[in-house]
């Protein structure tokens, strides 16, 4: 299936899912590390997502005090701070995708 | 004549429809499927993270956001907000897994995931669905342009761009595609840049105007003229700061938050890109410089969404401006404030850029689409020895259909919102794709039923809370359904595959080449 990209069907058949081998230690322990790592840094990434409308909602208080000129709290994160966040998590998940590999390669060698 | 084409909005639009033609020309010689679907695999993250920036930002962000902010305050702002998170998922889950993939089309991953020519069938169907309802407000949006400021009726504005994008994909397939969108991406946020020293130089601070349009409440002096019932339009700046504007309650916050964030997963046409690029370390850079700069054009959009709003109620704007605010509605907030801001040089560079918007969006989806009719059903269903060269003329056929379709899909949407309308198409691709590639990727217990339900249901689902929400109880009209469809799209892969329980004999193989640092670089 390599290299050509251009696939052919081909009849694998089924098997039920309590008979399917386990998958290989070395892609296993791939997809864990990067699930979970994946799987962190969302979790974290929804507490803020999430925290905007709850703090709108039910802090509106807070959520419109002014902290520059006309600019609320909640205008400011939402526009600008969540901005910034959407980079820096995919920032933070690249710099750990790419220390993973260079172990991985490290220990290939 | 020779005085209308030296106007700027002229000169600037010939100027970059003539980029577009040179590039389109140089990038013409596409002999396989690979040059024509994916450009040969051969762009670099630089130019492949503009392509994906190109694509993401449609006319939705161009014109749409400002006009949401513009229309809606606080809450138009939330949309910007909402859509700015689709890509970093979309980076941490699916974008290195899905390049180490490879193939053509999206469809192609859950043929061979499966071995499934009902799966690929599903997916073409759900393709054409997000496309279609991505595409009408992009040509919604130029046969606004078109009319407002070259004169044009709505309909010539929508055949026009139609037969623009039939020769700029049809010629240059995805190479002209991908080099085109980088350029269009970079005069785009040129243009935005330019609005926003301008606006700067003006005086139209941040904090300033906020206050300004807090503290304003009543008629807007000198809308009379233009508006339906002939008084001044009324404006409440403390309820447009606030929220609850448009969203009237917690929920729909929250549902609207689900649809749009996780809906970039699901979308065809940027979901297709990073098979563009030449490895999945690559991938992953193209997707981290795409949302840097995503990051950027949304907290651009709303400020000067905000600064069409200040000029609007200031009173000082001159008598074009007003009409065009008001006859314009929301979604040429962003051509009118530059005329304000920087007069006809500025409003010539941001239609520039608005025509760069959408056509790089537009041939990201006809791309796709077309990959969708030719290389998933004509050759899979209709042709099966077909020619490299076949390939490449089924692709350009199916262009001319899809701009005729999508062209009839642009009639249809004359008086909608593009914002709104694009989060439609961001609902269904959250409740239709997001499941199956983030399950399919992640879990060896997808089965292709559980697959195909996810798709339909999704998509039926979906489609029933959009068109039809008289039909449901009140508590379940939502105006972005995310808070249902999403659940429904995972639950009926989950629950379909749980009671099937028939994986594919060879889905360890599978994992192991989406997942394995060995094919990094196949």
């Amino acid at each position: 299936m390599a290299g050509s990209h251009d696939y052919d069907y081909v009849e694998a058949g089924t098997v039920d899912v309590k008979d399917l081998p386990p998958l290989d230690s070395t892609t296993n322990k791939i997809m864990k590390d990067e699930f979970t790592t994946g799987l962190g840094l969302t979790v974290l990434y929804f507490i803020f997502i999430f925290s905007i409308p709850v703090m709108n909602w039910f802090a509106p208080d807070f959520a419109f005090k002014k902290i520059w000129g006309g600019m609320t709290v909640t205008w400011f994160v939402t526009t600008v701070v969540m901005m910034a966040m959407a980079f820096v998590i995919a920032y933070v998940h690249t710099t750990l995708y790419e220390k993973r590999l260079k172990k991985y390669e490290m220990t290939n060698k | 004549m020779i005085e209308a084409l030296l106007e700027p909005k002229m000169l600037l639009t010939i100027a970059l429809m003539g980029t577009i033609v040179y590039i389109t020309y140089l990038t013409k010689r596409n002999t396989t499927a690979s040059d024509f679907f994916v450009g040969g695999r051969s762009f670099g993250w630089f130019t492949n993270g503009s392509a994906i920036g190109g694509d993401y930002l449609s006319a939705a962000t161009f014109l749409g956001i400002a006009g949401l902010t513009f229309q809606l305050g606080y809450d138009g702002a939330y949309y910007a907000f909402c859509f700015s998170i689709g890509l970093t998922l979309l980076a941490i889950f699916v974008a290195g897994p899905l390049r180490r993939f490879g193939a053509f089309t999206v469809a192609d991953f859950l043929a061979y995931r499966f071995h499934s020519k009902r799966a690929r069938l599903a997916a073409v169907l759900v393709v054409l669905a997000i496309s279609g309802f991505y595409a009408a407000p992009q040509l919604l949006g130029a046969a606004q342009i078109l009319s407002m400021f070259f004169g044009t009726s709505y309909e010539f504005g929508i055949i026009f761009t139609c037969i623009v994008m039939i020769f700029y994909v049809g010629i240059g397939g995805m190479k002209g595609t991908t080099i085109n969108q980088a350029l269009e991406l970079w005069i785009r946020l040129g243009a935005f840049i330019v609005m926003l020293i301008a606006a700067m130089y003006g005086g139209l601070h941040y904090d300033k105007i906020l206050t300004a349009i807090h503290s304003f409440s009543g008629p807007i002096t000198g809308t009379s003229p233009y508006a339906l019932d002939g008084s001044d339009v009324n404006f409440d700046g403390a309820a447009w700061t606030g929220t609850g504007f448009y969203f009237p309650t917690f929920w729909q916050t929250i549902s609207m938050t689900i649809g749009l964030a996780l809906g970039t997963i699901g979308l065809p046409h940027i979901l297709l890109r990073f098979y563009t690029n030449p490895s999945a370390k690559a991938a992953r850079k193209s997707a981290l410089m795409a949302i840097g700069i995503a990051s950027a054009f949304f907290l651009l959009a709303v400020y000067l969404g905000v600064v069409g709003r200040a000029i609007f109620i200031s009173g000082s704007a001159s008598e074009e401006i007003m009409r065009d605010l008001v006859l314009g509605g929301n979604n040429m907030v962003i051509p009118t404030t530059a005329l304000a801001l920087g007069g006809d040089w500025l409003l010539g560079l941001v239609i520039a850029g608005a025509f760069a918007a959408i056509f790089s969006n537009l041939s990201g989806l006809f791309i796709t689409s077309s990959g969708a009719l030719a290389h998933d059903l004509y050759a899979t269903f209709m042709k099966k020895n077909i020619t490299q060269k076949q390939r490449v003329i089924a692709g350009k056929v199916a262009i001319v259909i899809l701009g005729v379709l999508y062209g009839a899909l642009g009639l249809l949407v004359k008086d909608a919102s593009i914002g709104h309308l694009v989060a439609l198409a961001f609902t269904v691709a959250a409740s239709t794709f997001t499941p199956i590639f983030i399950l399919g990727i992640w879990w060896r217990g997808m089965t292709e039923k559980g697959a195909i339900a996810g798709l339909i249901i999704g998509l039926g689902v979906s489609m029933w809370m959009i068109f039809l929400p008289g039909t449901l109880p009140s508590f379940l009209q939502f105006k972005i359904p995310g808070i249902v469809t999403v659940p429904v799209g995972f639950l009926s892969v989950i629950l379909v595959s749980l009671l099937d329980r028939k994986v594919p004999a060879d889905v360890n193989d599978f994992m192991k080449r989406v997942h394995s640092k060995e094919s990094e670089t196949i």
